[in-house]
């Protein structure tokens, strides 16, 4: 077997899976190579400055300073395990030659190479969504040739110029089809690499999202809602200007890995994060309206997506996402209103007219339903003004 | 038997043909009331046209005598459960007058939401049920067949019902007297007619008989009767005809029925009208006698049915009036020194021989004073004219405006003094068109479109470059599409075991 430069991995797989383009999948590439490829950087300078300018055009819309990303042996890692989850989806991999061990051998590189530690570092996260934000929006080009006594079809490759010459002669047909994340990335065998590709990378997971991708898990990206840059980022990113259904895709999603985070044990913080930016995303909708011609009419947004006759087409965790403000003002009143909403008189206005409507629409049972869910969590208890406050001590200094 | 609480959020039942409504709660196509007698249900109906409209139901409703296994006889009224809301005052009036509800579709019926489960209950353990048996409702500690012996129309039903006298019903507030009905005996339908009008009581009133009920009535006796509309009937009237035989007062009851004053029907008639159909209109007398007349019912004005007295005899024919043709005064135009104050100038009319001063002039002028001015240049001269004083130039005939676009010069008038919109009528003077009168030679008129900008005409043309615009945004990224390359057929040979076998269990 030839061996590959990292340069060619670069410049054919890692580059065009950044900034567009096509993404080439050869042979599968085991855990060796990559140790290789991490002593080979130094010699693929100009490829690699390519695949980093890219990364930080990425994120220059995301953050305001974007820090200086250098690809090193990590994201190698997580670039050639989604490389090997893609191979498992080639032609050449589906083969009756090709038997379950070497599949199974594929899946073991691939998971091993995408199990990277988990990290919180904020230039690590960032640099690996650079990385990998174009996961869920991979698309792959079939086309299937059909001549007058057969027909092939070939999956993401170019058919071969024979089949498709004489055209009227042999009555050749070329139809085109695009598949996407569904077909390419959440089949069994590559679904278990994906999920764990994704937990590396949060912010991916929570700027966007795919049906058929793994659902988000709240514990490994509240980290991210601490910091408010990127806290921010992702609010707006959510809540984009669309209709009113695409509006709320993006936080009905997040809602409803609030809903499966309550289920689990998680920390009394982590909820109330998490709770905390759900309630700030409904108060964007009320910013969104801040310029209706009349300042108390009723929500369009809310009057669309939680109307009666539509309950059937509402998406996971719409209810809770709306119905989460309400809730909180019986468990925790201090986060169930974004702080600093009443400097604005209007958006003060608009918010009570979505709470309002929210529980005509909703009902109290539901309200109240989710806030003996969060009682399990939050423990609300008011500090003793007559507690003094301590400070750990200083650390001695080293002798 | 037995019922499980259904949770919030449970989707799935076992009870057929159940679903959880957007509030969670769980409801059927129907609801399904059983009652132990007839006046159960009759008051349920009674209680729920007081809250509600009972038109939203009607549509699907059924009233039926079933018989249980044991041979014991109940009533069973099937509502559509348009809604959890309409479905829980159902149920509320229900258990009120003593009955059962229960939610389902076809077969199965289980009882519907309480305040133990507010999501409602499921029946775990459904069976098969006996082929002798219509319908099942599943209870807290039962599940009980029905086998349906007759159905009884609830259109039916509210013309079996007597109405009813309410005590210290004649006594009608102002608001109850807004509008009524009267019935009125032939006989005393003209007297009543000119009562009311010299009352000043606005009334419609129209000639009614009721539809014949059967082959055997007297058909030679003439059965109708004058049926008057009265608005804002004073108190003492009413009182009066309420005492008076012959006259019978009636309250709208919807837009097709009406009940005699002092009565009730036990349904609230408004809240079913479509019962009711849209061609007839229910007169609903005390001792269950109802008149069904033709509708919607198409009354007069009582101020047209009034007597007339004819004087045939006294003709009084029209007397005819002569006229002449119109004489010719025609005056002849002219110019006079004005009578009154000074007009504002806007335009001046300056000798072709003066444009090189003109040109010095515009020189001269600040930008201000030149926006809005235009000019046209014609064989009588330089005509300018602005879009306010026009004094900055102080050169040709200035003008003034007597009407919009009919200029005259400064100090001067036209006489005789006839009205701006005669003037112009006479000159052929229009809208777009600028007509302008000078000290010498005859007016001469101009379209507005030959007009152009002072500032424009003022400019010699420029040349001016195209600056490019920079765009910093962020360059949208494009789609990445995978392809696959050729491996050849030993891409996979020697493929090395991954170094850690752990992460998935071991294959088959």
């Amino acid at each position: 077997m030839a061996r590959t430069h990292v340069r060619d991995f670069l410049s054919r797989f890692v580059r065009p899976l950044v900034a567009g383009g096509e993404v080439h999948i050869g042979s599968p590439i085991p855990a060796d190579d990559v140790d290789r490829w991490d002593h080979e950087l130094g010699d693929a300078t100009v490829e690699l400055v390519a695949v980093d300018e890219a990364r930080h055009a990425v994120v220059s819309t995301l953050v305001c300073r974007p820090p200086a990303f250098v690809l090193d042996v990590d994201e190698l890692a997580l670039a050639a395990g989604l490389h090997n989850a893609l191979f498992l989806v080639h032609p050449r991999a589906e083969e009756w030659s090709v038997s379950d061990r070497v599949r199974r051998e594929i899946i073991d590189t691939a998971l091993a190479q995408v199990g990277r530690p988990l990290t919180h570092n904020r230039t690590r996260v960032i640099a690996r969504h650079a990385l990998l934000h174009n996961l869920f929006h991979l698309t792959r080009r079939d086309t299937t040739v059909s001549w007058w006594t057969g027909r092939a079809r070939f999956q993401g490759q170019t058919p071969s110029r024979r089949l498709t010459s004489w055209k009227n002669l042999r009555r050749v047909r070329e139809e085109f089809t695009d598949v996407g994340f569904d077909e390419l990335l959440a089949v069994p065998d590559t679904a278990p690499v994906v999920a764990t590709l994704l937990r590396r990378t949060p912010l991916t997971q929570l700027l966007d999202s795919h049906p058929g991708a793994p659902p988000l898990h709240w514990e490994d990206a509240v980290f991210l809602l601490r910091d408010a840059e990127l806290a921010r980022a992702v609010a707006y990113r959510l809540v984009p200007d669309a209709a009113p259904r695409d509006q709320i895709t993006g936080p009905a999603r997040l809602a409803a890995a609030f809903e499966q985070m309550l289920e689990r044990t998680p920390d009394e913080a982590d909820v109330r994060a998490v709770a905390a930016f759900l309630v700030h995303l409904a108060a964007l909708f009320c910013f969104g309206e801040l310029g209706l011609r009349e300042p108390g009419a009723k929500s369009p947004l809310i009057s669309t997506v939680l109307a009666a006759e539509a309950a059937g087409q509402r998406p996971r965790g719409l209810v809770t996402l709306f119905a989460l403000s309400g809730a909180l003002a019986a468990v925790d009143p201090r986060i169930a209103t974004p702080p600093g909403i009443a400097a604005l008189p209007a958006l003060a206005a608009r918010w009570l007219v979505h709470r309002a409507q929210t529980a005509e629409l909703l009902g109290d049972a539901v309200i109240d339903a989710l806030a003996a869910r969060l009682r399990r969590h939050l423990r609300f208890a008011p500090r003793d003004p007559s507690d003094a406050v301590t400070l750990p001590d200083p650390a001695a200094p080293a002798a | 038997m037995a019922l499980e609480h259904v949770a919030q959020g449970q989707t799935r039942f076992f009870t057929p043909g159940v679903a959880p409504d957007p509030r969670g709660i769980l409801l059927g196509r129907y609801c399904v009331m059983t009652f132990p007698t007839l006046e159960g249900a009759v008051s349920w109906f009674r209680l729920y046209s007081s809250e509600a409209a009972l038109d939203e139901l009607l549509s699907n409703l059924t009233i039926t005598k079933c018989k249980t296994a044991l041979g014991s006889r109940e009533i069973v009224v099937q509502i559509p459960a348009v809604s959890s809301y309409a479905a829980d005052r159902a149920a509320r009036l229900c258990r009120l007058v003593g009955g059962a509800i229960y939610t389902g579709t076809a077969k199965h019926f289980v009882k519907y939401r309480d305040d133990r489960s507010p999501y409602g209950y499921d029946a775990v353990d459904i069976g098969t049920m006996p082929a002798t048996t219509d319908f099942m409702v599943h209870g807290d500690e039962f599940a009980q067949g029905y086998l349906r012996e007759g159905d009884l129309p609830f259109g039916r039903l509210l013309f079996r019902l007597s109405i009813r006298k309410l005590p210290g019903g004649e006594h009608l507030d102002a608001e109850d007297r807004a509008d009524l009905f009267l019935a009125v005996a032939r006989g005393l339908s003209e007297g009543i007619i000119r009562y009311l009008w010299r009352n000043r009581v606005e009334a419609q009133a129209g000639l009614f008989t009721p539809g014949a009920s059967s082959a055997f009535d007297d058909h030679s006796r003439d059965r109708g009767y004058m049926l008057i509309r009265v608005r804002a009937l004073p108190e003492r009237i009413l009182a009066l005809f309420l005492g008076t035989p012959g006259i019978d007062v009636f309250r709208p009851a919807g837009a097709s029925a009406a009940v005699a004053v002092g009565y009730q029907h036990p349904i609230d008639l408004a809240s079913c009208s479509s019962v009711f159909p849209g061609d007839t209109f229910h007169v609903f007398w005390p001792g269950d006698r109802v008149d069904v007349l033709p509708g919607p019912i198409a009354l007069s004005d009582i101020a047209d049915l009034t007597r007339v007295d004819l004087e045939l005899d006294r003709p009084k024919d029209p007397r005819p009036h002569g006229g002449g043709p119109i004489e010719s005064i025609g005056v002849e135009l002219k110019l006079a020194a004005a009578m009154g104050p000074p007009r504002r100038v806007v335009a001046t009319l300056i000798a072709l021989e003066h444009g090189s001063r003109l040109k010095r002039i515009l020189f001269a002028l600040p930008p201000v004073s030149l926006r809005g001015h235009r000019v046209a240049v014609t064989e009588r001269g330089i005509l300018v004219i602005g879009s306010e004083n026009l004094d900055v130039i102080p050169l040709g005939q200035l003008l003034c405006e007597l009407t919009p676009g009919l200029l005259v010069p400064l100090g001067m008038d036209v006489v005789p003094r006839v009205s701006a919109e005669v003037l112009a009528r006479a000159l052929g003077h229009q809208a777009g068109v600028v007509t302008v009168f000078t000290t010498v030679g005859r007016p001469f008129q101009i379209g507005e479109g030959s007009f152009s900008s002072l500032e424009r005409r003022s400019l010699a043309k420029l040349e001016v470059q195209q600056v490019f615009v920079e765009d910093f945004g962020a360059e949208p990224a494009a789609e990445a599409q995978v392809i696959n390359d050729a491996v050849g057929r030993f891409a996979l040979w020697g493929f090395p075991d991954a170094p850690d076998r752990k992460l998935l269990p071991p294959g088959k």
